[in-house]
């Protein structure tokens, strides 16, 4: 939780009209899908914030987030991350 | 789709060939001139600005521009990947080389109409084949995805056997997709030289059949005899079996490449397709491709084409096949016909049966 990650920046978001988005990596043609609160969390992981701080703020700013919020947004990070979509910019 | 996936490009209006069936040359609609490197790169800019994921570069000869390297640079800059079309014969170690280093490269299309010299220069000129084959070797040594296409038209049907086993067997490629010389651009002037006679199309028919039995459908083909005789065959199943319509079926739908894609031609001109280039939606660098892909009148009215019921076109009356019928490609039935919202005439599969008879 105390990781704080960076975008990598050849990654491409085609947010669509729906508000689903994709993220595109065009260095090997993967694409990820991600929902309006994943393409929320997309944005803030500027390395400015951790893991944590992020699931703070998202906790805060949405109502009736599932209980369950924490791990699925730590399951989300770990599949960007597994995919080089983002990477450890440093550690709190 | 907020904005297009894709786009297809003709980098340049000069080509090394003349080749008889040119969808890109003698088209009325077009300026037959090359923006400079600026140009593009500012408009690849844009293009990255909005997350287009690929851009496929043709023309003309797309290897015919001096700048490539700085425009593949731009491309990459921009977070895109590409793709070619091209005839070969311009492939250079050097630039193949320089391709496959940015690793954003899906493939490099080549044109191989035949089996040898005789028959693939026949409709592409004198050295071309040789072109074609330096082309295709140059860019496996540096492992570049190099599909083939072949394009059928009156003077190579017989050496479809040929070729397949050349591009199958000795040079080992994976698959090559076939289409025919279409109604479009150069190709009118030639149409009766070069164009399939219906008993050409039957013959091509029967033999890539034949030859994706043999090949393990290792044969594709989106347009042309192999598309037609698995699609025509399909409609006559379902027809005999009283089949529901199909799911595309009784409407203009055709390929719906307006929905996911835009056509930048050689002059800045944007169309819905390279195939329409008769529907200017505007100009690169002077229009925003997105304030077009949202806001264009023209476009979003081609977009409802797909809602037009063939039955209640003129040339559909009466027909038995309307259910299972997709009205084909609204490129060629504009060269055909003069509308774009009509079926292609060629693709018909109830003339087809007519013609059929009458031999």
């Amino acid at each position: 939780m105390n990781e704080i990650y960076t975008r990598n920046p050849v990654i491409v978001l085609r947010e669509e009209f729906d508000d689903w988005a994709v993220l595109y990596n065009p260095d090997n043609a993967e694409a990820v899908g991600a929902n309006p609160i994943g393409v929320d969390i997309w944005k803030r992981l500027d390395g400015s914030k951790s893991i944590g701080e992020i699931v703070g703020e998202i906790k805060q700013e949405y109502r009736n987030v599932s209980e369950s919020v924490e791990t699925e947004i730590f399951e989300f990070i770990e599949k960007l991350a597994k995919r080089g979509l983002i990477g450890i910019s440093s550690t709190l | 789709m907020r904005m297009p996936r894709e786009l297809d490009i003709e980098l340049t209006a000069k080509c090394n060939l003349r080749c008889k069936y040119c969808y890109f040359f003698e088209n009325e609609n077009l300026d037959y001139i090359d923006l400079t490197t600026q140009e593009w790169t500012r408009f690849f800019d844009e293009l990255g600005s909005i997350g287009v994921m690929k851009v496929t570069l043709a023309g003309g000869e797309p290897f015919f521009r001096n700048d490539l390297k700085e425009l593949i640079d731009s491309i990459v800059k921009n977070r895109m990947r590409f793709a070619f079309l091209s005839n070969g014969g311009l492939i250079t170690d050097d630039i193949a080389a320089y391709i496959k280093k940015t690793g954003r490269c899906d493939s490099v299309q080549i044109s191989l109409d035949g089996s040898c010299a005789e028959i693939h220069d026949v409709g592409r000129g004198k050295g071309s084949f040789a072109g074609a084959i330096r082309g295709l070797e140059i860019l496996k040594k540096y492992g570049i995805n190099t599909p083939v296409r072949y394009t059928i038209h009156h003077f190579n049907v017989d050496d479809l056997g040929n070729a397949a086993k050349l591009l199958l067997e000795d040079l080992g490629l994976k698959s090559f997709s076939t289409n025919s010389a279409g109604y479009l651009g150069n190709c009118r002037k030639n149409a009766d030289e070069i164009m399939l006679t219906h008993a050409d199309r039957i013959k091509a028919m029967n033999i890539l059949v034949d030859l994706n039995q043999k090949y393990n459908g290792r044969i594709t083909a989106a347009a042309g005899p192999l598309a037609e005789a698995k699609y025509f065959a399909k409609m006559q199943r379902a027809f005999d079996e009283n089949a529901p319509a199909f799911a595309k079926g009784g409407h203009l739908m055709a390929c719906g490449c307006y929905n996911n894609k835009l056509s930048i031609h050689c002059d800045g001109g944007i169309s819905p397709c390279t195939m329409l280039p008769n529907i200017n939606l505007g100009f690169i660098n002077k229009d925003k491709i997105i304030d077009i892909w949202q806001n264009s009148a023209e476009l979003n009215q081609l977009r409802q084409r797909e809602k037009i019921e063939l039955a209640g076109i003129e040339f559909c009356n009466n027909c038995d096949f309307t259910d299972y019928c997709t009205g084909n490609c609204p490129g060629l039935a504009y060269n055909l016909t003069q509308k774009v919202n009509h079926p292609s005439p060629d693709a018909c599969y109830r003339n087809f049966l007519q013609q059929s008879s009458a031999l």
